[in-house]
């Protein structure tokens, strides 16, 4: 019984804490207009029009899908948990039982959504202005792999989250966000890129999301060297948030 | 003194004019002990036990104290911001911890909430360790700044927050005791201060717990707020509720507490109920005006303070000073000798305690 009503309670809160965290970013034009829109209006005044058409053009949708994924993670973990350090609510929240995991998990179910429609609206973008041909079952598979490379995307975004203040954060996160995408070749082909920087775009883990998204759409093998350095951004990116996380915890909360 | 060293005459005199004049303060101090008899920590006990309590039955039931804190300290860098804080708070009481800013009520208060760590010392909530989730389930807290998401309502974030509670209170009857009729389905992005803090006060009760930490509940708020929250808190007391609450307000503090704890520079410095404070104080304040012919004699103006034309001087024992006045001033006029109230009381106690 004790059990059963333990089970309900935490039903309860994570849902508490889906709709509250739902109502409050749909109700924030600010937050989802720019998080949805920009991806795909930025492919389409320039991705499409320097890609063209045909092979180049399902190229640039995934680059820009995977820009879209990136945008999510640095805006809504990023600039939010850095807003959320500096709030009293936040801190009021911390005061309720239940624990943080339903507001993490709540979070974590907004970042999907709103990475698949951003997603889902660069590639329909690609289908009006650039006439993509992608089959469904691709489309599917890139969509998948941006969502899995929504999370080392995301221990980024939480990482500058807990490294910046709330009034830094959007500079910041724009300062890395923005050349993380010009160097990952997520803007223009790394082939398109400047020797110097396309050598230095390989030690940018937005190029080898980009190289994960390219062997999808490209219906190649993924390259294990991105995999390996996925893998390690990965594991970097959670040390960094784990970092950063105790030492915000230590010096607000001890 | 001069007073001092007069003998003993006109008693009766003074005791009519200490009658008279300190009459309607009496008359609230019979409210308030009325007040502290229905909510004292024996009275809060028999509502939570239904029995009187013996000295066994308080040795067996510590571990359903509301709050016990021993020895709580805390350091920011070089400021000791606590030290050494120990604290009980028995079900049913109201305890108001007062001090002035920076005296260290709000990081007693966030580590009682658990909301930060104490470099020393330890405390339970009925039993539970502090900030572990079973304290957090019967603990209410309001935030101490307002500063709720613009795009939610307070029927959404009170939903939100009775989630987190087995049983919560009906949101009808927050919405009735707070006032919050007009401002239940609006978003909050343009209230008011003053209508924020109606929510937050709200939220603080919203999970039926059994203690609420309230940080400078009604500030901000204007006075029909202040009514109601007092009124409302007051019959949470009364019914089982145990209630800490910081707050500048003394009338807020005399209504809804029975209780004060002063904390001056990060130590409790007085702790006890209004009627302790009161009679460890035992003072009054003897005041009187003179007609603008006299010439205030040199000891007048040593011993007493002029303020808005009267003479006036706290004092321990009032019936020699009223005594010498009478003696020596024959041309004074309205002598009053009337309770120091809350906020003076303490003043006196805290000069006491001064190094």
């Amino acid at each position: 019984m004790i059990g059963k009503t333990t089970a309900l309670l935490q039903t309860n809160l994570l849902l508490a804490n889906l709709v509250l965290t739902f109502r409050g970013l749909f109700r924030l034009p600010g937050f989802w207009v720019p998080t949805i829109l920009f991806p795909a209006m930025l492919y389409a005044f320039f991705g499409a029009q320097t890609a063209g058409e045909g092979a180049q053009a399902v190229y640039a949708a995934a680059s820009f899908a995977v820009y879209a994924v990136l945008g999510v993670a640095f805006f809504q973990f990023g600039v939010g948990i850095a807003e959320d350090r500096q709030s009293a609510f936040a801190v009021w929240q911390r005061s309720l039982p239940g624990g943080p995991a339903p507001l993490w998990i709540a979070r974590l179910c907004a970042a999907l959504v709103f990475s698949t429609a951003a997603v889902l609206l660069v590639l329909a973008t690609a289908y009006l202005v650039a006439d993509l041909s992608l089959d469904l079952e691709t489309q599917l598979r890139l969509l998948a792999v941006c969502l899995l490379l929504a999370v080392p995307a995301t221990f980024m975004g939480t990482a500058l989250g807990y490294l910046t203040s709330g009034h830094s954060a959007v500079a910041i996160a724009n300062l890395v966000f923005l050349p993380q995408a010009y160097l990952g070749g997520l803007w223009v082909p790394p082939q398109s890129l400047p020797a110097q920087i396309e050598t230095l775009s390989h030690w940018t883990p937005t190029r080898h999301m980009g190289e994960v998204a390219w062997a999808v759409v490209g219906a190649h093998p993924i390259p294990t060297a991105s995999l390996f350095a996925l893998a390690a951004f990965t594991a970097g990116f959670i040390a960094l948030t784990w970092i950063a996380y105790h030492r915000d915890r230590r010096s607000r909360f001890s | 003194m001069p007073f001092t060293k007069r003998g003993r005459r006109r008693d009766a005199v003074r005791g009519l004019l200490y009658r008279l004049h300190a009459g309607t303060l009496a008359g609230n101090r019979s409210r308030r002990d009325r007040a502290q008899a229905s909510s004292s920590p024996t009275f809060g006990s028999r509502l939570m036990h239904g029995t009187p309590r013996t000295d066994s039955a308080r040795h067996s039931t510590d571990s359903l104290l509301a709050i016990k804190a021993r020895g709580l300290s805390k350091r920011f860098g070089s400021l000791q911001a606590l030290r050494d804080f120990s604290l009980v708070l028995r079900p049913g009481e109201a305890l108001g911890l007062i001090g002035t800013n920076g005296a260290g009520k709000s990081t007693a208060l966030k580590l009682l909430q658990g909301l930060r760590r104490p470099d020393a010392g330890s405390g339970r909530i009925f039993g539970q360790p502090i900030g572990s989730q079973g304290a957090k389930r019967l603990v209410g807290i309001t935030p101490q700044n307002a500063d709720f998401p613009e795009q939610i309502s307070p029927r959404e974030l009170l939903a939100y927050a009775a989630a987190h509670f087995p049983k919560p209170k009906p949101m009808a009857e927050l919405v009735e005791a707070f006032g919050l009729q007009r401002l239940i389905d609006r978003r909050m992005g343009g209230f008011s201060g003053g209508e924020k803090r109606r929510v937050a006060l709200a939220l603080a009760f919203v999970g039926n717990p059994a203690l609420v930490f309230l940080d400078e509940p009604t500030s901000g708020l204007d006075t029909g707020g202040q009514d109601l929250f007092r009124a409302y808190a007051r019959a949470y007391a009364e019914a089982g509720g145990s209630l800490l609450l910081t707050s500048h307000h003394w009338d807020e503090i005399e209504q809804v507490c029975d209780r004060i704890a002063m904390i001056d520079r990060g130590r409790l410095i007085l702790e006890g109920t209004l009627r302790e404070i009161r009679s460890r104080a035992g003072r009054c304040r003897v005041s009187f005006s003179l007609a603008e012919e006299v010439e205030p004699p040199a000891w007048l103006l040593r011993d007493f303070l002029l303020q808005d034309g009267r003479w006036q001087r706290v004092t321990a024992d009032s019936d020699a000073l009223i005594r010498l006045l009478l003696r020596e001033l024959p041309e004074l006029r309205d002598l009053q000798a009337t309770p120091l109230d809350l906020k003076d009381t303490v003043a006196e106690l805290r000069k006491e305690t001064q190094p």
